[in-house]
Parts: structure tokens; C-alpha cells; sequence
């Protein structure tokens, strides 16, 4: 199941930069091939059905040539010599012997002297069973160790992480690790320490491993030198099973493989995706499944009993209890709404579109949680990027969240292409972001005064202009943090397609995209139309339908009566933590489709069980708009079920039938009834690893989205708040994977010195912070690239109360 | 042996005061760089390429060709070779501390020719007292205005910078010099590039020479192309320097033409062997270099073709002699020895193979000897340098752990029984 | 992080202004870190970190690639004994025991006080005045056992402020490899090269 990563595609990327359209011809081992010119002969070869084996080579890392394990032999004029295959291109008229007696006895060489030092522990080494010394050893090595002297040692595995542990008798010394914390992440803080024999890979005293993307350096070890506290002593690699699937994490849409073994889920790995994630994978996402095994999942129907607390109950007495609940507030005329939806697949999304609008009639729906852009905007960008346009443009605009924080792939993307191909960076960005030390541009700026930063870009001879003068221009935008108005993000995408550029509107929670598709929001319906184009399920409710912020208002305030919470936790996740409390608290009833009782769900009425990732087969669709297959791997746990099934269940309870017999036949009535979606189909999909960009067809988008202008006015008030995410948060996914849980940086406020002095505060103090929707008391910390007047507090840190989405704030030192 | 000095006449003439700016002058220093200022680049490349100069660094190649090749892009930069580190080398130890205003010279001359307006010389760290008479020397002539901006009244900027090494031989691999430079781990870099000028420090066109190349580029302004060619031998022009060293009754640096013959070289000009004993073996180029012994080679003209086709290399200079009291495989354990200790430990072959050839030539030495070992070495040695050729056909990067297969070869070739009877006996048969 | 003296402070800015990139300044900035504490301490290498703008598992993997950069203490006078081939056909062997007796300590360790710490060196090019050594990377060359043992002892006894090549050529050495000509009156002040730019060097007559 796994993909096999062929080279073609991967020298497009832009690894082997020199590599052109010209060819030449080579002869291997006495059979001529053409190949393209610069391509290196590793990559070459295989092409043309040779493998060379190797270690330290890995196709998307600059190559070292130090395992020297690819030799080969060449003629040359002064005879044959022997090169790395990993670090000479291909020439015309070049003769490669890949098999001679001296490339075999160089082979065997380079195994011996590999092993010499290697432990033999293959019984109890995570990697016994695929490890490539293992297999190269078998396939070239000497049948025998020579060497009778005593082995180097060091101390057995260290932790050099909370995640990740080092045996440095294990390690094989290929720079895989060590290049791609320096190369491809940008946190060198793994290297080779000491020279010679003693060469050892090795963290600073005190500063660990502690990088976002540690786990890929797990994966690419070709031996069990680096291993996962998630997965050490887990399995043995042949009892695996291995299912392609798409990150449940972040919205680029990963490619991922799930291995699981008796019905328990056990490790993801990143798989290549030439159009996505290059095999990479945040540690987020690749230690983000534990929650999947978690004993705290809901396994029945609860239902809240008199005296308040929850009740297993079977799904006949819950259903029908909902059904009859929802059933009595639609009767009264009084409105429902439904929130969430943004982390199932597409199937799940437009059952609950379509139970919204036919069963409960309403257009309350809302995926989003009150940070979001308009829905209309994310459907509908127009001249939307794909993630592979990072590749080419000379220019990237990143008016956005903080990427290596909230998309990380996208984050590796962009870093790649700046420093790899020379792309101008521009960065505009309240506060230091993972990618500023490639940043030709840097703009640290108020949130709120962002309409002065865009008149800046649109000034003729202002050096902002300037920066983005250089087409192929990409822009990655989005809202910077709660404190910034959606609608500028809007006006930033409308200034870059003014100037050619395209875009990528950036919004949170994996399937959001796909939600919005499936019509998941006030003004939309499925398959990016509005919804008076739109007919398929007979007559569409009357009226303008509320956003996540208007329905958390409208419960509160008694207009609305009823929710229906789908994989949402409010409380936690939209800015103002304490109005989506009181919302819950005043409605009359709540019904949660949840894994998980969340301080969300733990306040409904009735919590109904769902099958999450890795338990149902569906569709996903990314930023791009590129629908993939997720697929299943295990049952869910207990009595859940997929959120479809229970939204038909409750509908036809309610006698209004929506007709949704399977997630495949969910699947045809999408690819029916979906603009956007037309030629979409599971088959299709099966059999393309990189999933489809929708539309398929043509490149106009359904719906034409008319932005807004920026917003005009900053925020009065002498500071401001800068409220944005980390990548771990104390969001309940998170909490319920052990080996992530206390990777959370921590509540804090963090203030420019300046402000600090002169707010009288001192780094290490605790404040009150103040706004008007909440207060909080933080520890006070110092970040010189906080522009002044600004106040910076990560969102949804362990035991922080919520401060809402205005920015104004006040800050003052903790009386004691 | 009186032949004409160029690169040591000074210090031999004036032996206290070479080093100092006023002696230099006074002894016609300084002339040829004017001289050079008002040359063109092509000019100058075409002297030193028709003067024949051979880099001194070890391998020899012609520093005005390698010149030729500097690539077109700007900034460009120059990096002096003042790491010597090879065992049984110290000729650039001598130049620098005794004549730093002769490599100045040749830096300016280097530079003018070049169009290169940065030059780093760097010197290994063990040799703090050079680099400070290196250091003064700088100065004096940033004070002069030989040096900095618009040098000899020109519009020709030059900034000289002192870098300190800090123990590693290595960094003589002028690839692993740069690495050392731009502040990262000596460790060379991968080939093709072949030469730094093409892509060099901070991946700019950069030529590398060695001390004593550049120290011979004023003479060869001064007294002309013809007459560096006259001082020397065939296709070996001007004068070299020995670094004689071991069992001889002098030890010391001489400056001599090529041609002589090793007898020459040992017996005569290096005094012979002390204490009555007999000449067993000699390193001639360095500890790269496979080992000759009489009387094979005692004859053999010190040229560089001729010690090439005998197998070996003259390298830097670099005569180790030995005399018939040495145990040969504690002599080669202790070569291999430091080739194994300054692997820079990229390529498996050389990290893993030199320090396993060191364990076993230790385990023989201490009479563990086993009755494979000597093929075993050789085996070994071969999965470093393939087919055990001269010069390697190597499985590395650099030549650093196809070196060190050197002495493995020459005491399995010259010296088996030797070997032999320490497995046999138990212990060096030497010892009485 | 904290910072180094002024003075130190001010030598390592002019360092890296020196370069084309503030990289290329590691290597000198390690022998600042190395003369403000004796040996390469952790805050040492933060702070080079710091300013040449890399981590500090960067500045830790540079230092350890080099033989010169102490991550121990390694005394106030740093023995280094060549035992390479010219100098071990010679008797460097029989001279590195000799320390070994008198300094009381083996090959790669301090004396318990502190102060004189021996390790054996790779060829110091020195090989024409086999066997040769140095105390601070301060040459003395034709050294013998019995020579080597009086340095020690004089090491002890004397303290020298700063050690000086041409001192103890002439008080313990024998033939060097070639002449030295005229003497110098500067020297080491701790087990790193005494360097006018690293402000390493002092004059020992003073
Ligand atoms: C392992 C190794 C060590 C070397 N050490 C030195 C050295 O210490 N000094 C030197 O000048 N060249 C050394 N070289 C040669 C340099 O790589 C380079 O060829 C030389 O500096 C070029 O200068 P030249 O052409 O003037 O000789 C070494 C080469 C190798 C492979
Ligand atoms: S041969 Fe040895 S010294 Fe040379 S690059 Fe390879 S490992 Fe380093
Ligand atoms: S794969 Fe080519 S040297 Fe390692």
C-alpha cells in the first residue's frame, strides 16, 4: 500500500535543480538509457531498473556521499574509477558498471565496515525487520565480520527529546537526521559532535531535539538509531498493517500511511506526496493518533439524567430523545443551530449540511469557530494556489498565520523554496515567525493597522511594493490571529491578484475546506454555489442563516434554543471561551456527536459516540481544494457510529428523510449534486495518489466571491492583543495523546521590553490581562520582536481562561 | 651541497633578523609587487604558469594552471595553505617564521593576478609563534600600504586575514580548509567540484596554495621566469624543500633542486645514519607516501616522475628516515595511527577501516598477532584504496584514508617476515 | 545569555567585522570562549552561538571537530607530547611516560590540582627537533626524558605567569629543527595559543 517514491517526479521538485529537459544517453551495466541531463545516476538508474543500493542518500536532502555504499564504476579516460552514485550526475556517452567484481567487493566493503561497530540487536532494535542494514547486508554485505576487536561504545539510548530517543551504537553516521533538522526544518539541533571514530550525532548539553518535526528524523533513519517514544518496543514491523490515508491534523492534507496491527493503530508515517507533504510530517501530526487508542473515548450514547449527570443509554432511548427534543423546538418555530463539522470527511459534512437545511431547517450552520475568513471567500478564492506553486514563484507573500505553528507542511514548502531556489519571502506578521530568517521582508506590525501595512504594498516606490514586485507572485493569507478582522485578509488576496499573484486563504481544522464545500455555513450550499442556485434537496430554508459567533449570541440571548455540536468543543477552540460557555449553559438543548466528552460536549444534553479518523472511509479536500481518500483502518470503539448514519437515523426519527444509506453513496450524491465535485468519484480517487484539485474541469470557480475592503480603523486603546496558536495547544485531540499532552509552551503574556518597563511589569512577573470579553492572570515574558503596543498570549494553553477576539487590552501588574 | 637558495636565502644570510620588515627591504623585498601592480592578470598568470611552479601543498600541480581555471565570478578569494600537519613536514613552519614578508609578497603578487581582493592565510593553531610573526607582519605592511586599500598607491584593495586552525590535519585538504573558514567541521567536500576555483569559500571562485608555492613567486618576479627554471630539474623547476627528519645525524629543512638521488639526499646532505647503524626504510613525501628502502631505491633521481613510477610520492617534502633498530609495524601503527585519529569520519571506509587497521597493527605489535592478520590488512586496506594502486583508486572523499593504507602495503611488501615473526614469537624480534 | 567582559566583547566584534561572514568567526571566537574560562564551558559556546547568529549544537559540533577546543579543563599549563612518527623514532615514547611519572597523571588527564595537564599530540611539526612538545602550544624541541621531567618540575615550582618558547628551549630543549635566530619575550598565558588578536599574548619578562 505504501507508495514507492519514484525519481521523476521528484526531480521536478526542484531537488536537483540543474536537472533540465535535455537528455543524454548513458550505458548501465552494457544497456544504453537516455536520461535527463544533471540528473544525478542514483536516481538514473533506478529510473531505468537498476537499484544502487545506499544509505545516506535520501531524495529530498541535498546528498552527502558519505556512506559511500552507492559506488560505481565509470570509465574514464585515466581507466575505471569508482564514484558515488549519489553525488555525480549522469553524462552523455558515461559507461556505469553498478555490478562489477570491484563495485561488489567495494559493497561488501562499506557493509563490513559498517557492522564492525554496529551492535548486533536486530532481535530488540524497533527497526529489525526494515531496516536497510539489515536488508543491504543480506543483498550485498560479506557473509561475515572480521573484526575480532572490541566494539565502539557509547551509552545506550538516551532521550534527546520528550519525543524522541538516541542509540548512538546503532548509528550509521549518514547525516540523514543532522541534515534534515538543518536542511529542511531549520532547527540544527542535531549534529555530528567529535570527528573520526568517535563521530557521534548529539544534541547541546541541556537543549533538546525539541523541534516541531523531530519525528521525520525517526522515519528516515535507515537504522533504529533514532526512535519514538510512541512506538519504541510497540511491534515488529511484519505484524504491521499498512493503510494510505490523509492527516487528520492540518489542512494541507498530508499523505500519510497508518500502520496498525490487530485492530490498534500504532504509528503514522509520512508518505510522499509530490503535490503536498514530500513524505514529511509535523510531529503533530505523526504522534497526533494516540487519542485514537484513548480509554476516555465515548463508546455509547450518554444522556444527561435528572440529577444532572450522564447516563449510558442505548441508541434507540438517545436517538429517539434527540429526535423528539429537536423535533419540540422545531415545532414551536423556534430556531436550532449546528456547529462544527470541519474534522470529519466530506460525506460526514454534507450529511450534516443536509440534515440542517431538511430536517432541522436551518441555516444556523456554521464549521467554523468565529476565527475564520467568509465562508464564500474560502470556497470560492479565486485564482487559488496549489501548494506546489511555492515551488515556482519567485515571490511569497505569508499575510497569515504563523506557518511553522499552524501549517507545517506548508511551512517546509515555503522554506524550501526560499532557501533552496532564492524565493523572496515577504512576511507580514505581528510577532517573529518560523520563517523570518529567510524573510527578505519582514513586517511586524500592530494586528488591527494591517489596512496601513496594505497601503504600503499598494504605494507605488514604497520598498513593499517593491518586494512583491517579482512574479510568480504566491500569497499564503489568513487571519494573523484572533485579534485581526477577517475581511483584511480578503482585501490582502484582492491586492495579490490584482498583481497576478494567487493565493491560498489559510483556515483552521482539517476538513474545513471540505465542510465549507459540503455547504457547512450560513451562505453556502454544496459544491461552492450559493444556495438559490442550489436544488437537490427540494426547498432550502428561509431566511439569512448565523455564523459561529451569531449562534454562540443567539443561545445566549434565548433566540436560538437548540444545537447540534458535531466534533466541536467551543469552549476550548472559537476565541471567546467564556460567551460559547454561557451559549451552552443557556441552551435548552445540545446534542454532541463526539469522540470525547470535552468541556463542550460534557454541557450537552445528549452525547452521541462517532467513529473518528482512521475508523471510517470518506473524502477530505485541502487547502488547495484537493479532495483525497481517507480510509479505514480499525472499527471505532463501543457502539459508535459514523456521523452520517446517525444524522439519517435522526432525520427519518424526525420525518424528515434524508436519504443517506453509505458513505459511498454519500459519495455519488456529492459528485451529483456538487458543482465543484462533478467527476469525483471514489474510483477515481482510488487511484490517484494525489487525490484531485477541484474543479475538476475548467478553471472558473461556481461562485464569484466579491471581497471585502479592508478593515479601515486599528483599535483605539494603548496595546492590543495578539492572540494566536501554537501547534501544541491543550486542544482534546492533544490531551488525549500522552506523548503530546505536555508539549504545550505554556500560558503567557509576552510584551516588547519597552512595553514591559513601562507597563512596570518585569519578565518572570505574573499580570492581569484584561479584555472585554475575559481576563486572565499570565505569567509576563519578553519578545523583542513584538512590535510596540502589542501583547502577545498563545491561544488555548493548558489552564488559561479565554480572552475573546477583541483586541483591545489592558495589562497590569499582579497586586500582591 | 651548495646550490643557490631562493625561499630560505634570507634566514640562511641573515639569520636573526629575516623576519623583520627593515631586512626584508633592505634585501630587495617588496620590489617584485610593485613590479606586479603594474602587470596585467594575464601577464603575471602566464610567468608563473612558463616558470613550471609546482604547488608545494603535495600534489604538485601547476599553480599558474590552476590560476588559469579561476572561475570569472567576483568576489573571488585566496586562501594560503598554512595548515602543514603531515607528519614529518615543517618547511612552511620555517618560511613563516623566519621570512612572513616573502609570503606577503607572494600573497600581493597571488592577489594582483587574480583579481582577488580578500586572501586568508591560514596556519595550523599548534603554531602560535609563526602566526604571530605572520600577524606583525600583516600589520607592518598595512602600515606600508602594501596591504588594505589601494595598495602601492593603486586603486587595489587587499584585506589579509590570520586564521587560526585548531588541531586538525585535515584541514590541509584545501576543501576542508575552506569548511574550516566559513566556521563549519573540516570535513572536504564532495569532488566534482574538483578545484575550489571553481566554486570555493562562501562558494565563490577561490585559489588555494600552499606557503612555500607563494613564497617562490617573488623570485620568480625577480630573477624571471628562465631563471627559476635553471634552478631546477626537467619538469621540476626551482628549488623544493626537504623536511629530513628521523634517523639522520642532521635533521633539518634544505632547500635543494630536484635530481639528486636519494643517497644523496641521506647520506650526504642529511649526514647519514647515527650511532653506526644501517639505513632499513624511508618515507619520502610525507606519511601519504608508501615507503622505499635500500637498496631498491637508494639511486633513484628525487624527481617527481621517478619516485612515481617507483610507487610512491615526493608530497610536501617530507623524509622520514629509519633506521634497522625500528620495528616496522610499530612505525606503520603509529602512521596509521594518525591517520585514523584526524579521519574527519565522513566516509565509512576511512572512519571505520583506518582505526580497525590501527587495531590490528596494535594487536600484532603487542604479540596478538593471528596468521590472517597480514591479509586481513591487506584486505582492509584494499576496501579502502581499491586494488591497493599507486596513486589510490579511492572509496573516500579525500585521499586522507586511501593515505593511510601506505605503510600497511610497504611493511607487508618489504618487511613480511618481520611481521611475520611477531605473530610467530609473540613479540618484536627486535628486541633483544 | 550572558555576555563576556567588555574587552572580550569588544575583541570578538572586531573579529567577526573582519570576515565576509559571521561564520567564518567561530573558530577565533572559540579561543576567546576558551582564554575567558581556561576551557570551553557550555555559556562559552552559548554565547558564540549567539553572536555568529547559529545554535549552540552548531558551536558544539564545530568545537569538538577540533582537537584544540578543550571541553574539560585541562590545567593552567597544557602538556602536549608528539608521539608521532618522527618524534616516536626519536623516544617520544620514552618522553611521555616520563611526564606521565612526574606530572602523575596518564595521557589525557589533569593533575589533581589543576594545574598541569598531559596529553599525547599528533605531529606538532617539530620533526627536525625530535622529540618535541609544548606547554601551551609553546615549543620546546630535542626534549628528552630526563629534560622533560625538569620542565614538569619547574612548571611547579616556577608557576611562570606566562610560558615562553624561547625560555624553555634554551632552559630544557636541545637541537631544533632549524634556528630560531633572535628570542621573543612574549608567551601563553593558559592552554590556548598565545595570539596578539585573541588577546592571548603577554610579554613574560614584564
Ligand atoms: C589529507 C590532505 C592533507 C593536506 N594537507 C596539506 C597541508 O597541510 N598543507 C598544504 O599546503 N597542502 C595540503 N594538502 C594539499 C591541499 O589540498 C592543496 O592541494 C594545496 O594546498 C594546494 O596548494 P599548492 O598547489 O600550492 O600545493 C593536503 C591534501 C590532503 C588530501
Ligand atoms: S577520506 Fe577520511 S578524511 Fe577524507 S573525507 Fe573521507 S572520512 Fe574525511
Ligand atoms: S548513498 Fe551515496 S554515498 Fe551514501
Amino acid at each position: 500500500m505504501t507508495l514507492k517514491i519514484t525519481s521523476r517526479t521528484l526531480s521536478r521538485s526542484g531537488i536537483n535543480s540543474q536537472v533540465g529537459t535535455e537528455t543524454v544517453k548513458v550505458t548501465g551495466d552494457g544497456h544504453e538509457f537516455a536520461a535527463p541531463k544533471g540528473e544525478m545516476l542514483i536516481t538514473a538508474a533506478q529510473d531505468n531498473g537498476t537499484y544502487i543500493p545506499r544509505f545516506c542518500w535520501h531524495p529530498r536532502m541535498k546528498p552527502v556521499g558519505m556512506c559511500r555504499m552507492c559506488l560505481v564504476e565509470i570509465e574514464t579516460p585515466r581507466g575505471k574509477a569508482l564514484i558515488t552514485a549519489c553525488t555525480n550526475a549522469v553524462a552523455d556517452g558515461m559507461a556505469v558498471d553498478t555490478k562489477s567484481d570491484v563495485v561488489k567487493k567495494a559493497q561488501e566493503g562499506v557493509l563490513e565496515f559498517l557492522l564492525i561497530n554496529h551492535p548486533l540487536d536486530c532481535p530488540v532494535c524497533d527497526r529489525g525487520g526494515e531496516c536497510p542494514l539489515q536488508d543491504h547486508t543480506l543483498a550485498y554485505g560479506p557473509g561475515e565480520s572480521r573484526f575480532v576487536e572490541e566494539k565502539r561504545h557509547f551509552e545506550k539510548p538516551i532521550p534527546i527529546s520528550k519525543l524522541v530517543f538516541l542509540d548512538r551504537e546503532r548509528c550509521i553516521l549518514c547525516a540523514r537526521c543532522t541534515r534534515f533538522s538543518d536542511e529542511v526544518s531549520g532547527d540544527p539541533l542535531i549534529e555530528f559532535l567529535d570527528r573520526g571514530n568517535y563521530t557521534q550525532v548529539n544534541t547541546f548539553p541541556e537543549e533538546p531535539f525539541s523541534s516541531y518535526f523531530a519525528g521525520n528524523t525517526v522515519q528516515i533513519c535507515p537504522v533504529g538509531a533514532l526512535t519514538a517514544k510512541p512506538y519504541r518496543f510497540r511491534a515488529r514491523p511484519w505484524d504491521l498493517t499498512a493503510i494510505d490515508s490523509t492527516c487528520p491534523h492540518c489542512t494541507a492534507g498530508d499523505h500519510i500511511t497508518v500502520q496498525s496491527s490487530q485492530n490498534e493503530i500504532l504509528r503514522f508515517l509520512g508518505a510522499e506526496s509530490e503535490a503536498v507533504n514530500w513524505g514529511w510530517l509535523s510531529d503533530k501530526c505523526r504522534f497526533g493518533f494516540e487519542y485514537i487508542n484513548s480509554p476516555d473515548r465515548v463508546t455509547t450514547p450518554l444522556v444527561r439524567g435528572q440529577d444532572g449527570s450522564m447516563q449510558e443509554a442505548s441508541w434507540a432511548e438517545a436517538l429517539d430523545l434527540v429526535a423528539a427534543r429537536l423535533g419540540e423546538i422545531k415545532q414551536a418555530a423556534k430556531q436550532i443551530a449546528v456547529l462544527g463539522g470541519a474534522r470529519g470527511t466530506n460525506e460526514d459534512a454534507y450529511a450534516l449540511s443536509k440534515f440542517a437545511r431538511v430536517a432541522l431547517g436551518t441555516n444556523h450552520v456554521d464549521c467554523q469557530m468565529d476565527d475564520g475568513l467568509d465562508p464564500q471567500f474560502l470556497a470560492a478564492t479565486a485564482d487559488r494556489a496549489l501548494i506546489a506553486d511555492l515551488d515556482n514563484a519567485k515571490t511569497i507573500l505569508i499575510w497569515g498565520p504563523d506557518l511553522k505553528e499552524e501549517h507545517p507542511t506548508l511551512y517546509l514548502r515555503a522554506r524550501h523554496s526560499a532557501q533552496e531556489r532564492g524565493a523572496r519571502l515577504v512576511i507580514v506578521h505581528p510577532r517573529a515567525t518560523g520563517l523570518d530568517d529567510w524573510a527578505a521582508h519582514k513586517v511586524s506590525y500592530r494586528p488591527g493597522s494591517g489596512a496601513e501595512v496594505l497601503t504600503r504594498f499598494r504605494s507605488e516606490g514604497d520598498d513593499l511594493a517593491a518586494a512583491v514586485s517579482d512574479t510568480p507572485l504566491v500569497a499564503l493569507v489568513g487571519r494573523t490571529g484572533y485579534g485581526e478582522d477577517g475581511r483584511l485578509a480578503e482585501a490582502v488576496a484582492a491586492f495579490v491578484r490584482s498583481k497576478g499573484g494567487k493565493v491560498l486563504p489559510l483556515a483552521r481544522r482539517s476538513n474545513v475546506y471540505g465542510a465549507l464545500d459540503m455547504g457547512l455555513a450560513p451562505n453556502l450550499a454544496p459544491g461552492r454555489i450559493s444556495p438559490d442556485l442550489f436544488s437537490a434537496w427540494g426547498s432550502w430554508p428561509a431566511g439569512r442563516g448565523k455564523d459561529a459567533g451569531g449562534i454562540l449570541d443567539g443561545l445566549s440571548s434565548g433566540d436560538i434554543l437548540g444545537l447540534v455540536l458535531v466534533g466541536a468543543d467551543p469552549i476550548r477552540d472559537v476565541p471567546n471561551g467564556v460567551l460559547a460557555r454561557k451559549a451552552l449553559e443557556s441552551a435548552k438543548f445540545v446534542v454532541a456527536l463526539d469522540q470525547f466528552l470535552t468541556d463542550s460536549s460534557r454541557l450537552a444534553h445528549v452525547v452521541l459516540p462517532v467513529e473518528g479518523f482512521a475508523e471510517k472511509d470518506g473524502t477530505v479536500t485541502n487547502v488547495e481544494g484537493r479532495v483525497q481518500k481517507v480510509n479505514r483502518v480499525t472499527p471505532g470503539p463501543g457502539q459508535s457510529r459514523a456521523d452520517w448514519s446517525i444524522l439519517d437515523d435522526l432525520a427519518e426519527r424526525m420525518g424528515s428523510s434524508i436519504g443517506l444509506a453509505s458513505a459511498v453513496a454519500i459519495a455519488k450524491e456529492i459528485e451529483a449534486t456538487a458543482p465543484a465535485y462533478a467527476g469525483v468519484t471514489w474510483d477515481l480517487l482510488g487511484s490517484m495518489t494525489e487525490g484531485v484539485v477541484v474543479p475538476l474541469h475548467g478553471d472558473t470557480q461556481p461562485l464569484v466571491f466579491v471581497p471585502a475592503d479592508a478593515p479601515g480603523k486599528s483599535p483605539s486603546g494603548d496595546l492590543v492583543l495578539h492572540y494566536a496558536r501554537t501547534m501544541f495547544d491543550d486542544g482534546v485531540l492533544l490531551r488525549h495523546s500522552p506523548s503530546l499532552a505536555d508539549l504545550a509552551p505554556g500560558a503567557a503574556v509576552f510584551l516588547n521590553p519597552d512595553d514591559l518597563r513601562r507597563l512596570g511589569l518585569t519578565a518572570g512577573g505574573e499580570a492581569v490581562v484584561q479584555t472585554s470579553q475575559g481576563s486572565a492572570q499570565l505569567m509576563v515574558k519578553e519578545d523583542d520582536s513584538l512590535a510596540h503596543g502589542v501583547a502577545y498570549v498563545p491561544f488555548n494553553q493548558p489552564g488559561t481562561p479565554s480572552l475573546g477576539n477583541d483586541p483591545v487590552v489592558t495589562i497590569t501588574p499582579l497586586q500582591t | 651541497m651548495n646550490a643557490p637558495l631562493l625561499v630560505t636565502k634570507r634566514m640562511v644570510e641573515h639569520p636573526t633578523d629575516s623576519h623583520t620588515l627593515e631586512r626584508y627591504k633592505a634585501t630587495g623585498g617588496y620590489a617584485a609587487a610593485k613590479r606586479a601592480v603594474s602587470m596585467t592578470r594575464d601577464e603575471l598568470v602566464e610567468a608563473v604558469k612558463s616558470s613550471g611552479l609546482l604547488g608545494r601543498g603535495g600534489a604538485a600541480f601547476s599553480a599558474g594552471l590552476k590560476w588559469s581555471f579561476l572561475a570569472p565570478a567576483r568576489p573571488a578569494y585566496l586562501v594560503v595553505n598554512g595548515d602543514e600537519s603531515e607528519p614529518g613536514t615543517f618547511k612552511d613552519r620555517q618560511l613563516l617564521e623566519r621570512d612572513p614578508h616573502q609570503l606577503i609578497e607572494g600573497v600581493i603578487i597571488t592577489a594582483i593576478a587574480n583579481e582577488v581582493h580578500h586572501a586568508f592565510i591560514y596556519i595550523r593553531g599548534e603554531y602560535p609563534k609563526p602566526a604571530r610573526r605572520v600577524q606583525q607582519a600583516v600589520e607592518e605592511a598595512y602600515r606600508q600600504g602594501y596591504l588594505g586599500q589601494g595598495i602601492f598607491n593603486t586603486d587595489f584593495d587587499l584585506e589579509v586575514i590570520v586564521h587560526l586552525g585548531a588541531g586538525a590535519y585535515i584541514c590541509g585538504e584545501e576543501t576542508a580548509l575552506i569548511n574550516s573558514l566559513e566556521g563549519l567541521r573540516g570535513e572536504p567536500r564532495l569532488k566534482p567540484p574538483y578545484f575550489p576555483a571553481a566554486v570555493g569559500l562562501y562558494n565563490k571562485p577561490t585559489i588555494v596554495n600552499n606557503v612555500e608555492t607563494l613564497s617562490n613567486l617573488p623570485h620568480i618576479l625577480n630573477d624571471g621566469v628562465d631563471a627559476f627554471k635553471a634552478l631546477g630539474h626537467e619538469a621540476d623547476t626551482g628549488t623544493f624543500l626537504f623536511s629530513v627528519s628521523g634517523h639522520v645525524e642532521k635533521p633539518g629543512n634544505y632547500e635543494l633542486p630536484h635530481g639528486l638521488t636519494w643517497r644523496e639526499l641521506i647520506f650526504d646532505v642529511a649526514g647519514g645514519i647515527p650511532n653506526g647503524r644501517k639505513l632499513k626504510t624511508w618515507i619520502p613525501g610525507g606519511a601519504s607516501a608508501p615507503w622505499f628502502v635500500p637498496p631498491d631505491h637508494l639511486d633513484l633521481p628525487i624527481t617527481k616522475d621517478d619516485t612515481a613510477k617507483a610507487g610512491s610520492m615526493l608530497g610536501s617534502g617530507a623524509v622520514v628516515v629509519m633506521n634497522d633498530s625500528t620495528c616496522v609495524v610499530r612505525a606503520a601503527e603509529r602512521v596509521v595511527r594518525f591517520f585514523a585519529h584526524e579521519s574527519c569520519g565522513q566516509c565509512t571506509p576511512c572512519r571505520e577501516g583506518t582505526s580497525w587497521l590501527e587495531l590490528i597493527l596494535r594487536r600484532i605489535e603487542s604479540g596478538q598477532g593471528r596468521e590472517v592478520d597480514p591479509d586481513l590488512l591487506l584486505d582492509v586496506s584494499d576496501n579502502i584504496s581499491v586494488g591497493l594502486a599507486w596513486p589510490p583508486k579511492m572509496t573516500t572523499i579525500c585521499p586522507l584514508g586511501p593515505s593511510a593504507v601506505s605503510p600497511i602495503i610497504s611493511i607487508i611488501k618489504y618487511f613480511k617476515d618481520e611481521v611475520m615473526a611477531h605473530i610467530h614469537d609473540g613479540r618484536c624480534p627486535l628486541i633483544a | 545569555m550572558s555576555k563576556w567582559p567588555e574587552a572580550t566583547e569588544e575583541r570578538a566584534r572586531a573579529i567577526i567585522a573582519q570576515y565576509p561572514n559571521r561564520r567564518s568567526a567561530v573558530m577565533p571566537l572559540l579561543y576567546l570562549a576558551m582564554s575567558e574560562e581556561g576551557y570551553l564551558t557550555e555559556a562559552g559556546m552559548a554565547r558564540v552561538a549567539e553572536l555568529v547568529g547559529i545554535t549552540p549544537a552548531q558551536v558544539l559540533s564545530v568545537a569538538s571537530f577540533y582537537t584544540m577546543y578543550k571541553l574539560e579543563p585541562v590545567g593552567r599549563y597544557l602538556i602536549s607530547c608528539c608521539t608521532s612518527i618522527s618524534c616516536m623514532l626519536l623516544g617520544s615514547d620514552d618522553v611521555l611516560h616520563a611526564l606521565e611519572e612526574e606530572v602523575g597523571v596518564a595521557s589525557g588527564e589533569v593533575d589533581s590540582e589543576g594545574l598541569i595537564g598531559l596529553e599525547h599530540a599528533e605531529c606538532i611539526g617539530a620533526c627536525g627537533g625530535a622529540p618535541a612538545m609544548q606547554v601551551n602550544y609553546e615549543l620546546i624541541e630535542g626534549i628528552n626524558p630526563e629534560k622533560a621531567r625538569q620542565l614538569v618540575e619547574w612548571l611547579r615550582k616556577a608557576r611562570p605567569e606566562v610560558v615562553n618558547t624561547d625560555e624553555m628551549q634554551s632552559l630544557f630543549g636541545g637541537r631544533p629543527s632549524f634556528d630560531w635566530a633572535i628570542t621573543e619575550d612574549v608567551g601563553a598565558v593558559g592552554p590556548y595559543p598565545a595570539y596578539e588578536p585573541f588577546g592571548t599574548v603577554r610579554s613574560s619578562t614584564e
